[in-house]
């Protein structure tokens, strides 16, 4: 297997059948169904806590027609979370690297909120495109600066997540080949790299979870402005 | 072919809810490999059959090029350790909180349970002491009865000393009237013989009277003088 750098980033394909579809959704196995004990498995229990700090955290900042996207919001939260945590293991294939997964999230979610700003409360979602308090002359060209930012968001979105966990994962690829083709030559130098990998894949566990975090966040944000 | 394959149905059939998850995991062997595997190469090849095998397999990998080592295998060999840093680390707090998480609901359930069977146990109690308090409902009818007996012979004593004050009252007023009649009679007697007397003097008597007196007391007079 003579990989290039970035067939790590091909969509896999086992003997002609495309296996991204498999890739998605592989994570939701790995979550067992908390099947309705009273006191369940240990696992279960973690994950049922888990889940619930998670829809917590998201929710409480919403009023009561805003719960109606615990779900979806948390349902995301987790397979964001999955998928970028399993992609760090070596010879996998992360879903959340491809820039068309990522706006097919970000976009039709981002389009909901703005939508359902627009259908229930029109003058009070346009109203968010002016800051309280400025100056009159300035009002034209904030509006304009104000409606780029809102129509930007998806894009925002979706390159943010994509752009964080490819330049991750291509860091890693990148930082070991270096140590292992001076690992031959100057052992000493391949140690200090092999270091530099070691504190690259910490900084990468822990961006996989916030970079999971933060696009479900912005958007129960965008929700909070809108419901 | 239904007929045919039901002797091969050995579990319930698949539509049933699937059976919910066994309380503990199986044993494994450093984190990956089941302990049934041991257990199944236990009697060919003993204690140290499955390391040889794994040893055996992975040097064939290696050195047959069928597992290229490459810059993957670094990035592997990274996170590998992170993770079994990972779980070696925090592994035992973490099965320790999800203990805790479930310890707390039993707790908060016994809780509520206990504290039922001890308001039932003080209940219990107090309904003891009730029938002990009622038992004690013949003393309290015999002070009661003594009370009432008590209230009635005052009662009796007083309407007799009533009485008899009453009837003194009246045999006093009798008596009363008696010697009130007796003394007027008297009185009336004296006066009656006072006055008879007074009339029956004559005016003769008198004279004769007066002179007796005054020659008694010359007489006496006559004597005094003499004593000085």
């Amino acid at each position: 297997m003579n990989l290039s750098f970035f067939d790590q980033f091909t969509s896999p394909y086992l003997l002609g059948i495309p296996l991204i579809l498999v890739s998605t959704m592989f994570p939701a196995l790995l979550l067992p169904s908390t099947d309705n004990r009273w006191l369940p498995n240990r696992l279960c229990t973690l994950q049922l806590w888990l889940s619930h700090l998670i829809t917590k955290q998201l929710m409480v900042p919403l009023n009561k027609k805003g719960h109606k996207w615990a779900l979806i919001l948390t349902s995301l939260m987790t397979l964001l979370l999955m998928i970028n945590l399993l992609g760090l293991l070596p010879y996998t294939f992360t879903p959340t690297t491809q820039l068309s997964m990522n706006m097919a999230l970000a976009f039709p979610l981002w389009f909901a909120t703005l939508l359902t700003g627009l259908r229930n409360q029109p003058s009070t979602s346009l109203g968010h495109l002016l800051p309280e308090g400025t100056p009159t002359p300035l009002i034209p060209a904030l509006i304009m600066i104000e409606t780029t930012s809102l129509l930007i968001r998806p894009l925002a979105l979706g390159v943010r997540l994509t752009a964080n966990l490819t330049a991750g994962h291509l860091l890693i690829q990148l930082i070991s080949t270096a140590t292992i083709t001076l690992l031959p030559l100057i052992p000493t130098v391949s140690l200090l790299t092999t270091l530099i990998l070691l504190l690259l894949t910490i900084l990468e566990v822990a961006v996989a979870m916030i970079q999971a975090y933060v696009f479900v966040l912005l958007l129960t944000l965008y929700l909070q402005e809108n419901i | 072919v239904l007929h045919v394959t039901r002797p091969l149905h050995t579990t319930q059939q698949s539509l049933a809810p699937l059976p919910p998850l066994p309380e503990k995991g199986g044993e494994v062997r450093h984190g990956l490999i089941p302990e049934e595997f041991f257990q199944f190469l236990y009697p060919k090849t003993g204690v140290t059959g499955p390391y040889m095998l794994g040893t055996g397999l992975l040097l064939y990998l290696l050195s047959k090029e069928i597992y290229v080592v490459n810059h993957e295998s670094i990035a592997a060999i990274c996170i590998l350790s992170v993770i079994i840093y990972g779980v070696k680390r925090f592994g035992s707090d973490v099965a320790a909180f999800a203990d805790k998480l479930n310890e707390e609901k039993v707790a908060k359930a016994s809780a509520v349970k206990n504290k039922a069977i001890k308001d039932l146990e003080t209940a219990i109690e107090m309904e003891k002491k009730e029938q002990w308090r009622v038992e004690g409902r013949g003393y309290l009818f015999d002070a009661k009865r003594n009370n009432v007996a008590m209230v009635l012979e005052t009662n009796y004593r007083e309407r007799l000393l009533m009485v008899y004050n009453e009837v003194k009252k009246r045999l006093d007023y009798q008596v009363a009237m008696q010697n009130l009649k007796r003394q007027k009679e008297q009185d009336h007697m004296i006066q009656w013989v006072e006055k008879n007397v007074i009339q029956s003097i004559t005016p003769q008597q008198q004279k004769e009277s007066i002179a007796k007196c005054i020659l008694d007391l010359k007489a006496l007079s006559k004597s005094a003088q003499a004593a000085v």
